[in-house]
């Protein structure tokens, strides 16, 4: 069986965290071992005075985790992070992830290091050096992390302006990270304001371009259902190369890629049916937030997608989002 | 629920319950045991978390703390009704340990279903199983003041919990006509009444569980459904989490629709002990082939894990059991 343990925040209404990485990862047959690093109604999406519950505390989370470990250090085939409010929680899950990933090697820990976005911090900076000594840690445990392209530069330390500049950047970080996904770089980066583009990168090799066509709403959630369905994805690549069944690790990988954005962009393509006609979210307008929550379980049919199925399921859309272009 | 849904392709809006019950890291109780099968079922879940543990107590050892009572009210009355405007179609509520923050959300949710007549309240009475309390005695208190005073949609206790609401010992099928005759006395707000896994030592080889629907329009009379479950030779931590969270769906979504509310319970019943009887049976499977690498079967009369997820197609797929059904009987 998978099981993976995931620490990140909770939220009682809507899908953001644990709420929208566990029941996709459960469909696709995994047990999700959710670790709640905050309680909150909703997102703080909503307007920061509009949520009400609370943080796990440092003390809290180091209790927990150290049950876990204690419990079940070996019954994990994956390790899944996202937000985390603060540098002692950070600190804290790293403690114990690290004892998890020494304990399992061939296990495998996706970690999104959840900072900001588009330039602006929405953690405190000194969760930023905390980030930094798990990913530049010389006994290289994390397996794989997902920055937006903002992160990526913090990590780096350097403003990244062109695509060779984003090469340099990846082979500055596979030093001890073997997997590196830019889940949103800025469209100045490609000069196409009407596009997502995804870079994907596996030490050693040309990195992946993956091109989406951007659907104008704010959606929140997307980048934790990404690291979810990614941890998904790339489990099955290293089984499926270790194992033998398939040989060629490069069109695995781009395959791998474009399932994982073809989930979301039909996830995006339902969550937009239902919501109501015209319907931008406004961040800090409750009733209208609402609307555009992300329709986890009305998508349940959708996180299986393979490559392979493209023209036997005539009722999605699957596309190849591989861009050759450069 | 505001917002006009234009699209034509979009029938049916999606049911919407607030489920208040413990969370564990590791393992299917509470809220864990509940949120995956509603889920899959296709239940938007809002759960709120009374604990978070990183297991069960079924483990010798655990971690993990409690939610303020404060902290829960505010989420719920604050932050889900006031902000968000939510309306529910169902409220579930299983374990609440503290004393305060089950007083303090039992008056909430009353007041709520007070207000909204719509809301379908199914309330777990989590006291304690097989003749052992896990709760204060306080608790039993403020459940009898709740069951006393609000409009509940179905409670579901099982024998034992049943035995201490109602000061009946349940060792016959008389003496549970007799329990279920004084809850409906004590409270008689209640609407409908589900025991679960009642064990008589007249049939030691099945688990009988019973129903009866309090809203009849014959007041004098009052007809309890019984059925037989063979027995499976475990005890199964969560299984009455899954069994609530399962009824829950069942009440809401038994086709075709039965034609009064006695019948809906009953069909309702019968359809979710099926399904939690299959899934029982598959997590007996599994765990007995991942024993059989290690331990011996004597030591399977506890299964501490149901295998939910390897359970999913029992869920949503009726074929699966079509030919199943339990021996049934009123008494």
């Amino acid at each position: 069986m998978k099981r993976v343990l995931a620490t990140q925040s909770h939220v009682v209404y809507g899908y953001v965290g644990n709420k929208a990485a566990t029941f996709p990862l459960q469909c696709l047959g995994w047990d999700v071992d959710c670790c709640n690093s905050v309680q909150f109604s909703n997102h703080t999406g909503y307007g920061i005075d509009k949520v009400f519950g609370n943080v796990t505390s440092e003390k809290a989370l180091d209790d927990l985790l150290r049950g876990v470990f204690i419990n079940f250090p070996n019954s994990y085939s994956a390790f899944l992070t996202g937000y985390l409010p603060n540098k002692g929680t950070v600190r804290t899950m790293g403690k114990y992830y690290k004892k998890f990933k020494i304990e399992n090697p061939n296990s495998l820990w996706v970690m999104d290091p959840v900072m900001g976005d588009e330039g602006q911090l929405y953690v405190n900076e000194d969760v930023i050096p905390e980030y930094k000594e798990l990913i530049f840690n010389p006994d290289k445990l994390v397996d794989v992390i997902t920055p937006n392209q903002y992160e990526l530069e913090i990590l780096y330390d350097k403003k990244i302006n062109t695509f060779e500049e984003l090469k340099t950047a990846f082979q500055s970080l596979h030093a001890t990270i073997p997997i590196i996904v830019v889940t949103s770089c800025y469209s100045t980066l490609f000069n196409d304001p009407n596009h997502i583009y995804t870079v994907a990168s596996i030490k050693g090799q040309e990195p992946v371009i993956l091109r989406v066509p951007l659907i104008e709403s704010y959606f929140t959630g997307v980048g934790d259902l990404f690291s979810a369905l990614l941890l998904d994805r790339l489990y099955e690549y290293k089984k499926d190369i270790i194992k033998g069944i398939r040989d060629d690790p490069r069109n695995l990988f781009e395959e791998k890629m474009n399932e994982v954005l073809n989930v979301i962009q039909n996830v995006l393509l339902i969550t937009k049916k239902y919501a109501p006609n015209s319907l931008k979210s406004v961040i800090g307008d409750a009733t209208k937030m609402k609307d555009m929550e992300l329709k986890i379980i009305q998508s349940k049919n959708v996180y299986d997608i393979q490559m392979k199925d493209r023209d036997a399921r005539k009722d999605l859309h699957i596309h190849n989002f591989i861009f050759n272009a450069l | 629920m505001t917002g006009n849904n234009n699209n034509q392709e979009i029938s049916e809006r999606t049911k919407r319950v607030l489920s208040i019950q413990s969370h564990v890291v590791h393992g299917y109780v509470g809220n864990k045991a509940a949120t995956f099968p509603l889920q899959y079922q296709g239940w938007e879940v809002d759960a709120l978390n009374t604990v978070q543990f990183s297991n069960h107590p079924g483990y010798q050892f655990f971690t993990g703390y409690s939610s303020s009572p404060n902290e829960l009210v505010d989420i719920i009355s604050k932050g889900l009704i006031d902000e968000s405007e939510l309306s529910y179609d169902a409220i579930l509520t299983g374990y609440i340990s503290d004393v305060e923050g089950l007083r303090k959300i039992g008056d909430l949710i009353s007041q709520l279903c007070k207000d909204s007549k719509k809301i379908k309240w199914l309330l777990d009475p989590v006291l304690g199983d097989n003749g052992k309390l896990y709760v204060s005695e306080e608790n039993i208190k403020i459940y009898q003041e709740i069951l006393r005073t609000a409009s509940i949609y179905v409670v579901t206790p099982n024998q034992f919990e049943m035995e201490v609401l109602t000061n009946v010992k349940i060792t016959d099928l008389p003496s549970l006509r007799v329990a279920f005759e004084v809850f409906r006395e004590h409270y008689p707000t209640i609407q409908n009444v589900v025991v679960t896994s009642v064990e008589l030592p007249e049939h030691p080889d099945v688990l009988t569980s019973a129903c009866s629907t309090f809203n009849n329009a014959d007041k004098n009379k009052l007809y309890i459904d019984i059925f037989e479950v063979p027995i499976i030779p475990a005890k199964f931590s969560g299984s009455g989490d899954l069994f609530s969270a399962i009824l829950l769906n069942n009440l809401f979504s038994y086709k075709p629709v039965p034609k009064n509310e006695g019948e809906l319970l009953k069909s309702a019943l019968h359809r979710t002990l099926i399904q939690e009887d299959a899934i029982l049976k598959r997590t007996y499977e599994l765990t007995l082939k991942e024993f059989n690498h290690t331990q011996t079967i004597d030591n399977l009369s506890i299964v501490k894990d149901l295998k939910l997820i390897q359970s999913k197609d029992l869920l949503v797929d009726e074929s699966l059991y079509s030919n199943v059904s339990f021996k049934c009987s009123s008494i």
